[in-house]
Formats: structure tokens, sequence, C-alpha cells
């Protein structure tokens, strides 16, 4: 077991690195840098432009840049953000838990309604709900995300329900810690509903496929001829095995989210990872974008690691090592 | 087998319907140009965000209101009473090239200027939406179908290889999806698009748009063909095959990959859906079609305001509406196709 | 101890909402050399809540290039003079009055007595001269050091006494005493450590706004309380504030300032419209929407006429070549566009009214030269006109030699089609709609226009670097000193868009307006300067190498229950946040 995880986790070395090395090489192929911007505001000084280009070393070539990157990297210094001034690392650590949280609410969302709606409907194939969930999964697939995130911003304004964006309330600071945490999950109701929609349409569609499945199974009609009541037999057996499938997926779900919570935090003005790499990408904030792209993949490999260890653990016929 | 499959769609009324209906957007937008009363660029300053104009039945014509401005600030219309201009069918219009080749100028249905006919109402330099609809429809659709087309050619060659040949091309390719799986979709986008934007001619952006999402998209169809692949490899029929001594590139062109077609075409009717989400998702970070072209993605982008909601400009929303018909049709297409090829069949990653 | 009482009372004055009760701030005798607000007398308490699209990228001025981090900086550290955004004068700051020697290149400062930093500790001219010591060392380039100084040469700045301090400019530096208003002096306690082991740029940035608010030390009439990234930033009152009301009750009158950070303009828009925050600017097509709700949430939408953002459309004028020997623009497209009657032209082609009407819902006006009507101190209204017109277009084309042909499109002399293409970066809706509206007004003169949109990066690159295009829209942010625009209308101007970089005025209009301009800057006398530039602006409409377009107007919603508004032509609605009170409802 542990050689696996071990093996699974040096697979993540040469896979970063081919991913910075790419990402970095489409950066340099765009035309601009970071200073672009900074070139076209009319009372700066060429001069000082010149300086600055020389600071951030954009006046080598590219392949030098991103050499002296991957030594920095080595060294455990992930560079320097040129918009904040800051370090890459306390940036990303400052942004990611928002994104994070965010990404499990919707992951939690996403599994919590799909499991019980995919077996309800499942049970009972052509029924109602089953019609009705299905209709409400096609339906919820096809809105683009960032218009459903500006429908949820004007229902928000609308009905004064939920706060219009932010994470937290302007007198967050000073509430008691238990309203601290309402007030958070307050923030984050719109955007997890927003994300997670097309997650529950999603998994309830594989879902419900599974689960029709494995109830044609011969062990299922097994345990109902055992005389074991509907609700076990559907929960205990039937879920159980339809859930393996999802699992090995939850890796790349995850990875997905991440990379789907860019439009909805831009629309929603969410204080996460996503609005900081688009920026940072706009701008050609070079160590910005390479290190939340090391983080995205990084996070992918574990997500898949969890996932797979998670099989295994439930799944009996699985078992890794060769 | 093509026959077989679908004689069993056809049987199916979801999937019958979800045809019908992209057929029919299909067939609009190749004939879009004769469709629609005028062409996407004209504009008119005067008749800005104009609301769709009400169509009377007037002398056992079909005619259309006409419409002042009351309040410019808030571009209200009202209808003149009693005042209406008669709808000219199969009329002389503004010139076109149907299918970009026929030059022609005969319009399905047009009116007499200086009234105008707006189905969907006007935009913010006062272009009709009706027309600029159906125009997109062409790009929007057209992205799907010649994005899902190369991946699929991509897809089939190197995931038959892959599953065919095995041992290292086998490992190579698998390598090679699961990096490009690996990589944060959205991100890798905004970097091919930042990088390939400045060599490719403006009016090229279309070509442009389907490079980038095909290359990223073929990656699971590359896996599907692959576990098809191998799976069928070891059939009989194949065995027999190799035994009756057929080059290795016969019996993979000849007899392995055109029984995985109908396999094929399950996953990319259900991956067309992802092109047309992703190009709305880039023209709305507006890195995707570009004015003054129109895509339902670049329309619901620019109707991405407040004031659109705020100010009752509905039919500005049409292309979202559009947009997700179009999708839902294909992913009921889609699954009418897959139970009718095989229920189990499940595409990876999702 | 008082930040126990805030923090006792805080919790209350936000659970009560409507009752808040009254905020005990720390109270310090008022400095000697206090100034005095003329200015309504009002009463302490409030937040005021705003919004901002951006983020701050620094609290330090010596590294922030942006206006959002410039407009935080503001906040809390003063300078030498303050502007007055309504009367657009110089008034007293950090310094109560100064003198000019008769060579008009000396200025003499005397220091405010008695003025103290946000952390107690007192301010001297020590603190001027450190601030200065900081911009010019060549450890730290920065914009300021590029600014403060003419022809390379910085300012000598000399201590005379505790309170007194003396600039001097090494030639007649026309703008001195707007530029010395926008430098933030520094407080030497603070960072002369950074400074002397070169970590000064690293000083006041975003990290340790975060974790240590109280180090960013300042004058101003804020100090920071608490930042959150992506999120808020809170300033106080600062305690140590040198202005107070002529009842002797210290400024601001306001407990906090709590500004939003909002990146999408329609959140921060309804955010606004359903009485979140105080004060928004808005965009002249949502202000009809808006004003619905404007009785619901007590708040009114001030008109601040035209803003000083011009628009324009120009072609490439540039005559060179490229390193392969390529010329920029083909030869007999460079012809048509060096042709004043052709720019002409095609300027009463343009139905900028339409524009004004159709896109900006009536809410804007047509704009024929390099200012707007906003920079009052500098707007010339006579300038040359072209409204749309498109018959005297033609007859302009037809007397530079264009013919109309058979099919439509115009052709020049020698018989080639006018037909170019058009840049513009896709970021911008307006711009967007301005370039298709152009296009088709274009397709009636017959001419034919490409439009080609890039994102903003590769358009800068085009027009500043390979000059590979061959029309531009773009935009400029207008207001302010024509000093400001030298690079713009100085023939060697690197923004001199249409030709820039050039090593002697290729014409005799812009050899006119070199002249003019390096003569209004050579003279601290308003008028002189007035007449020279009243010129350059005329100069620039008559050849318009610049076509301008439109602007907008400029509307900003504020919440009615704040007094002692004064609302300006140009900049923040809230320029004088430090006197604006509010009655707390009970």
């Amino acid at each position: 077991m542990t050689a696996f995880i071990l093996r699974r986790l040096g697979t993540l070395v040469p896979m970063l690195l081919a991913v910075t090395l790419l990402v970095f090489a489409l950066m340099s192929l765009a035309p601009g840098d970071f200073l672009t911007p900074v070139k076209a505001q009319r009372d700066i000084n060429p001069a000082l432009i010149a300086e600055l280009q020389k600071s951030f070393g954009l006046d080598r070539p590219w392949y030098e840049q991103y050499l002296r990157w991957l030594g920095n990297i080595l060294r455990l210094d992930f560079g320097y953000s040129w918009t904040y001034k800051v370090s890459v690392a306390e940036l990303i650590a400052q942004r990611a838990p928002a994104t994070i949280l965010l990404s499990l609410c919707s992951l939690a969302l996403a599994w919590g309604l799909a499991i019980p709606l995919a077996v309800l409907a499942a049970a009972r194939p052509g029924g109602w709900i089953d019609r009705l969930t299905s209709a409400a999964a096609y339906f919820a697939l096809a809105i683009p995300e960032f218009f459903l995130a500006l429908l949820a911003v004007w229902f928000a304004a609308q009905t004064g329900w939920f706060p219009i964006g932010g994470l937290t309330s302007l007198d967050h600071d000073f509430l008691p810690f238990g309203a601290r945490i309402l007030d958070i999950a307050w923030h984050l109701v719109l955007p997890t509903l927003v994300l997670g929609l097309g997650g529950v349409a999603g998994t309830l569609r594989v879902l419900r496929a599974n689960v029709l499945d494995v109830l044609r199974a011969e062990y299922v009609t097994a345990a109902r001829a055992k005389g074991l009541p509907e609700k076990i037999v559907l929960f205990r057996h039937v879920l159980r095995n339809a859930l393996n499938p999802l699992l090995s997926t939850v890796g790349y779900a995850f990875a997905g989210l991440l990379s789907g919570s860019l439009l909805v935090e831009n629309v929603m003005n969410y204080p996460g990872l996503g609005r900081l790499v688009y920026e940072a990408f706009i701008r050609e904030d070079q160590f910005v974008v390479l290190g939340s792209v090391m983080v995205g993949c990084t996070l992918l490999v574990v997500g898949n690691l969890i996932s797979d260890l998670a099989l295994a653990w439930s799944d009996p016929r699985v078992r890794y090592g060769r | 087998m093509g026959a077989d499959l679908l004689q069993s769609l056809l049987r199916r009324p979801a999937g019958l319907l979800s045809a019908a209906l992209l057929l029919l957007l299909y067939g609009a937008a190749l004939f879009a140009p004769f469709l629609a009363p005028t062409v996407p660029s004209a504009q008119d300053l005067q008749r800005t965000y104009h609301p769709p104009t009400a169509l009377v039945w007037e002398d056992g014509r079909v005619c259309v209101r006409l419409y002042r401005l009351v309040d410019p600030s808030t571009a209200a219309y009202e209808p003149l009473p009693g005042q209406a201009a008669p709808l000219r069918w199969f009329s002389g219009g503004p010139s076109y090239k149907l299918f970009g080749l026929l030059p022609a100028k005969t319009h399905l249905f047009t009116v007499e200027s200086p009234a105008v006919v707006y189905l969907l109402g006007s935009d913010a330099t006062g272009r009709d939406v009706f027309t600029r609809l159906l125009y997109g429809a062409g790009i929007s659709l057209g992205i799907g179908l010649v994005g899902v087309f190369l991946t699929s050619l991509l897809g089939l060659t190197i995931g038959g290889l892959a599953g065919y040949l095995g041992g290292w091309a086998d490992s190579l390719a698998m390598r090679l999806t699961e990096f490009l799986m690996a990589v944060p979709g959205l991100y890798l986008l905004l970097a091919l698009r930042a990088a390939l934007s400045s060599r490719f001619p403006s009016d090229a952006t279309f070509l442009l748009i389907v490079v980038i999402l095909s290359a990223l998209g073929w990656a699971g169809t590359a896996r599907v063909v692959r576990g098809l692949v191998l799976s069928l490899r070891e059939r009989p029929f194949i065995l027999a095959a190799n035994i009756l001594g057929q080059r290795p590139t016969v019996i993979l062109f000849r007899h392995l990959l055109p029984n995985t077609f109908s396999y094929l075409v399950v996953a990319a009717t259900l991956s067309v859906p992802g092109y047309i989400l992703g190009e709305a998702a880039l023209s709305f970070l507006g890195l995707g079609i570009q004015e003054p072209s129109s895509s339902w993605g670049l329309m619901l982008g620019q109707a991405q305001d407040i004031k659109i909601f705020m100010l009752n400009f509905w039919w500005l929303l049409t292309p979202g509406a559009a947009i997700i018909l179009t999708v839902i049709a294909f992913n009921l297409l889609g699954d009418a196709l897959r139970d009718a090829v095989d229920p189990r069949f499940r595409l990876p990653g999702r | 101890m008082s930040r126990l009482v805030f923090l006792a009372l805080f919790p209350v004055f936000i659970s009560a909402c409507t009752k808040p009760p009254p905020v005990a701030r720390e109270e310090h005798s008022l400095p000697d050399g206090i100034d005095t607000a003329r200015v309504e007398p009002g009463r302490r308490g409030g937040v005021f809540i705003q919004s901002v699209p951006g983020e701050p990228s620094t609290f330090n001025p010596l590294v922030s290039e942006d206006a959002t981090s410039g407009g935080f900086i503001g906040l809390f550290l003063d300078s030498l003079t303050r502007y007055n955004a309504v009367t657009q004068e110089i008034e007293p700051g950090l310094a109560t009055r100064w003198e000019i020697a008769p060579d008009n290149k000396t200025f003499t400062f005397h220091l405010r007595p008695g003025v103290r930093w946000s952390d107690g500790n007192p301010f001297s001219a020590d603190d001027v001269l450190f601030t200065f010591q900081a911009i010019y060392d060549p450890r730290y380039p920065n914009r300021s050091a590029f600014d403060l100084s003419v022809d390379g040469k910085p300012f000598q700045v000399e201590k005379v006494n505790d309170l007194t301090v003396r600039i001097a400019t090494p030639e007649i530096f026309a703008p001195f005493l707007e530029y010395v208003g926008g430098v933030g002096i520094l407080p030497k306690h603070r960072l002369e450590t950074a400074f002397r082991d070169g970590t000064l740029q690293k000083a006041w940035n975003v990290r340790v706004a975060q974790h240590e608010p109280g180090t960013l030390v300042g004058t101003g009439a804020f100090r920071l309380r608490s930042y959150q990234p992506a999120e808020r930033i809170v300033f106080e009152a600062n305690p140590h504030y040198w202005r107070a009301d002529s009842a002797g009750v210290r400024l601001p009158y306001v407990d906090f300032l709590v500004t939003k950070l909002v990146k999408d303009v329609n959140a921060s828009t309804l955010a606004f419209a359903t009485g979140q925050t105080d004060a928004e600017g808005l965009s002249p097509d949502n202000v009809a929407w808006i004003e619905r709700f404007a009785k619901r949430y007590g708040f009114l939408v001030h008109n601040r006429g035209p803003s000083p953002n011009t628009g324009f459309i120009w072609f490439n004028q540039n005559p060179g070549r490229d390193a392969s020997g390529k010329p920029f623009v083909a030869p007999h497209k460079l012809a048509w566009f060096t042709d004043r009657r052709f720019r002409q032209a095609i300027s009463h082609g343009i139905d900028r009214e339409g524009i004004v009407r159709g896109v900006l819902f009536g809410r804007g006006q047509p704009l024929w030269g390099p200012e707007t009507p906003a920079n009052k101190k500098w707007y010339n209204p006579n300038v040359t006109r072209y409204p749309y017109d498109p018959a005297r277009s033609r007859a302009l084309l037809a007397e530079a030699g264009f013919r109309l042909g058979e099919d439509g499109k115009l052709r020049d002399a020698k018989g080639n089609v006018v037909e170019f293409t058009l840049n513009s970066n896709q970021e911008n809706q307006l711009r967007v709609n301005m370039a298709t509206v152009f296009k088709e007004n274009m397709r009636e003169l017959g001419i034919t226009v490409n439009l080609a949109f890039l994102d903003f990066g590769t358009f800068v690159g085009k027009i500043q670097d390979s000059f590979d295009y061959e029309a531009g829209l773009l935009g400029l942010t207008g207001g302010g000193d024509p000093a400001g625009g030298m690079s713009v209308f100085s023939s060697q101007g690197r923004l001199h868009q249409w030709y820039p970089n050039q090593k002697s005025p290729a014409t005799p209009w812009e050899a006119r307006i070199d002249k003019l301009m390096s003569l209004q800057l050579r003279t601290l006398d308003y008028a002189t300067r007035r007449k020279y530039f009243d010129e350059v602006q005329k100069i620039m409409s008559d050849e318009t190498p610049y076509i301008y377009l439109v602007t907008a107007n400029a509307y900003v919603g504020l919440k009615d229950r704040w007094k002692n508004i004064k609302i300006p032509p140009l900049g923040s609605l809230v320029w004088n946040l430090d006197e604006l009170w509010t009655v707390l409802t009970p």
C-alpha cells in the first residue's frame, strides 16, 4: 500500500514539470508581458520601464526565465508576484482556502443531492421522480455557468435574502465564533448552488445509470429473495456498488471545480484562487500563474490518490500493488 | 450497422424529438442568410434596444407594427396605433452569399423601409437580434460540429494505435492523455488562446477556437477508443484475422476501428455540448468570437449586463435559451443513441 | 486601551444596526497649526461604505503604479499641498504657505506646526527630506523620480529648519506645485531602517497591511485598520489628523471608511442600487433603472457632466520601415492617412450624435478635441467641430481626388480601393460599439473597414513596438495639467500615437505644437499657459490626427444622508471625505 502511494506521488513530479513547462512556454508565446499595460500609460518614463524589465528578468529569453524559476523552486522559493509584491506562496495560501472551501461544499452538495435522488429515481424507473430529476438534470447541464451566476446575483439583489457576493460580512471580525461560521455559510449558499448545480446533474445521471445496472445484478435478486427490506437492499447493497465507479472520478471532479470556479468567482465576487489566477493570466504575472497551476495539478493527483484509496477500501475486489 | 442505429433511434421519442430539433437548427443555420430579413451588421442608431415588433393580421396579410421612441433614457418604445407595414414574402433585400458561395438577394420575408421587422428586438446599436441569432447559430453550431469532428479524428487515430500496438506506444499515449486531462482545463484554454491569437488572422478566430477546444478534447475520445480497441483486440474475429496473416494496418482500419464507430458517434454527440459551452465561456471572457461576427456565446456575453434585467430587455437573452435548447437536444440525442448502442457505455472522467 | 473600547462597542453598534452608540475615539490636543475646514460643522459618527473594482497591489507609494493603489495610499498619506477638486486650486496641506522666488525655480514651504503622525510621533521637515531622498535614490526606481525631474535632473531639496523646506527645480517647471501635491510624505521614523538596508520597496506591501496594519503610519485623515485581500479594506479615523471644523471638532467626522473590493461592475452597481453602499460611479446606461430604487433606499444620482475620458480613432502615419525593410503602412494607404482632407472627411462621416443617443441613451456628448469639458481649467470650447454630414465628407473626398465607383466602393486617384483595418481592444464594450458604428458609417461613404479586436497586450504591442497596423481606436483618461500630456502632443513622445518618437517634427503643425508645449512648460503664469494650450487644442482639432468620438457623462450615486458633499467636475466624488458627516438615525 505505501509503495503504491509513493509511486503515485512519484508521478507528480514529471507531471508538474511538463505542465509548468507547457504553460510557461504558452505564456511566453503570448505577445506582450507583464509590463505592457504599464507601457501604455501616458506618463511613465521609458527609462523606468527598462529598469523594471531588468528587475523582473523579462529581458532574458523564455527558457532562461523558466530555468531560473525552476532553480528557485528547488530551493522552495516559489517566486514573487509582480502585481502584489509578495511571495507567491503566501498569496496562494491566502486565497486557496476560500476556493477549496467552495469546491468541497459544491462537491458535498452534488453528492448529497445526487445520491438520494438517483436511488429514488432508479428505484422506479420511468416514475415521476425519475422523469422530474432527469428533466431537471438536462436543464441544469445546459445552462452556461456564468449566466447562472449572474442570475444568482440578480436574485440576491431582488430578494435581499442572500448577500450579493464576498465571503464575509462587514462585521465578521467582531462576531462570536458561532456567528462567524454562520456568516460564511450564508455567503456560501449561492456560489455553492451555482457551482454545484452542474455537478449534481452530472453525478445524478451517472449514478442513476449505475444504480440501474446494479439493480439487475444477481446478488440483488438474491438479497430480495432473502427477504431483506427494500431500504436495506437499496442503500446497503446497491448503493455501495453503484458508488464505486463514481469514487474514481472524485479527483477529476475536484480539479474540474477548481478551474470551473474561475467564472463563478469573477461574477459573484468570491475572494478565491480563481479570481487571482485569472487576473494573473491576463496580466502575465508569471510566477503566480505557474504557482497556481502547480497547486491545481497537485490537488488533482492527490484527489485521484484519495479516491483510489477510497475505492480500494470500499471495494474488496480492488487491490493495488503488482 | 448505421441503418440499425438509425432505426433504434427513431423508435425512441426523446431521440426522435432531439434529432428533429437539431436538424431544424442546423438547417436554419445553413440557410440563415435567406431566413433572416436583413444582414447582421445592419445597424440603426435610432432604434437601439428596440423590443420585438408585434405582428398583426391586417387586410389579409401579416403586418408589423410601427413604433416610436417615447423615452430615450430607458429606450422605451410605444406602438403607433393603427399603423402597420405589411411583410413581403420572398422579397429582395440586402445581398448575401448563400453557403458563402452563391450570391443572392432573396429573403424569406422583409419589410419595406423605413419600417423594420424585429422578431426578437434589436441590440445596442440597433441590429436585428433574430438575424444575428441565425448567423450566430452557424458559428456556434459549426464550432461544435467541426470541433467534434477534429477531436474524433485525432482521438480515433491516436487511441486506435495505442490500443492496438500496445507497449510503449500505449504508455506514451496514455501518459499524454492523462497529462492533458490533469491540466486545469480553463487555464490551458486561456494560455493557448493568449499564445495562438496573435498567429491567427482575426477572421480566422473561428478556426482558432476550434483548434484550441479540440486540442483539449481529444484526450477523452482517445481513451475511449483505446479502451474499446483493447477489448475488441481479443475477440475471435481479430485473432482469426491475425492468424490469416493480414497486415496490422488492415486489421486496424478495416476491422477494429469500424467497430468502434457507433460508440464514437455516441461519444461525439455527448461532447458537442462541451464545445458549445466552451465557446460561450470563452466569448464571455472576451476571448472567443469577436465583433462584428456574432455567435451565441458572444451575444450572451454582451447581454451579461444588469441593465438587461432591470430594463427588461429580455430579448437579448434569447441566445442563452438557444444554447440551453441545443445542449439539451444534444444530450438527449446522445443518451438515446447510447441506449441504442450499449446502455452500459460510459465516458471517462465525468 | 482605546482598541478595547472600540472592540467592545463596535459589535454593539453593528448588532443594533440602526442605533449605534457614540464610538469613543482617542482624543488628543489639536496642533497649533490646525487647519480649519470651511464647512458647516457636523457631527461625529457613522460608517462610509464604498466599492472599488480593483485591488490594491501595494500600500507603498514608491512602488504603486496603478490608480487603485494610489487611491488607498492617498487616504492615509498627505502631501505638502492639497488639491481642492471643486475650485481646482491648490490649497495648503502639510505646508501652510509657500513662497516662490523671483527666478521661479525656488520654492520655500513653511510646514504646519504641531502636526503628528498617526502613531503620535511629531512631524517635521526631516520627514519631507527623507521622502525626497527615498524618491531619488537609484536603488528604488519609481514613477515620482521621473515625474519630479526636469530633463533627468532631480530637484534640490534642503531643510532650512524644522518647519521650513526649500525645493529648487533645475529649470522653470510649470506643473511643479501640482506634482508636488501628489507626493505623499513618508514617516522617517518608520521607514528609515528599510531605506538604509535596501528593503524600502518591500515595506508596506499587502502582506504587511494585512498582518500589521498599525505600521502604516501617515498624516492623512484615515489610518488603516484592517485589510482582507479580495474582500474589503477598513480605514478608521486618524485621531491625530490636522484638520478640524470651526467648532473645534477634529475631522474626519466618520468613524470608519469601509471599501469593498468588488471586481464585477454588475455586482457593485446592484449593491449600490439596493442600498448596501454609500457611493458608486454609475455608467450612463444604468442610470434610468437605478433611479427607480432611489426613493426606497434613500440615494440620489448626480450628473457630473461629461467625464474626462476621451475616445478617438487615428490612422498610422508612420512612414518608417520594419527590420526587413517593409514599410509599416502600405505607401498608397499612407498617402490617404497623411492627407488632412481624408481625415476630416472621415470625421464628418461619423454619426457621433447617433452614438450618444442610441448607445449612451442620450447621456453623453460628442468630442471634438483632446480635452473634455470636464477639465474646466484647460478646456477650449472653440475648436473645430465635425458634425455628422456625409455630403460634406463626399465633397472633401472628391476634393482630395477620391471617386465613388460603380460598385459603390470609393477609390483614390490612382484607382486603389479605399479599405483599411481598424484595431481596438475587446475589453471595452463602448469601444466595441463605437467601432461597429464607425464601420457602418464608413460603408455609406463607400469605404470598407475591417474590424480586428485584439487583447490589450497585443494591441499595445502593435501601436508602440511593431507599428504594424493601419488604424486604431483607443481612449485616454484626460483631465489634469497639460504637462501630463507631453508624451502625447510632443512629436518625440512615445504616446504620439500616429507617428511616435520622431527625430524631428514631420509636419509644420506638429512642429508648432512642439513649440507651444515646451513654451507652456516654462512659465508658471496660468493665463499664458492657457493661451498656448488653447492653440494646441485648436491645431489638434483642425488637423485631426486623432478623430475624437464621444465622451459619456459621468454619473455618481450617493446616499442622501451624507452632508457637506461638494461634487467636483473631475476626480473622486468623495474627495473631501474628511468633511462628510451624517445624521445617525435614532
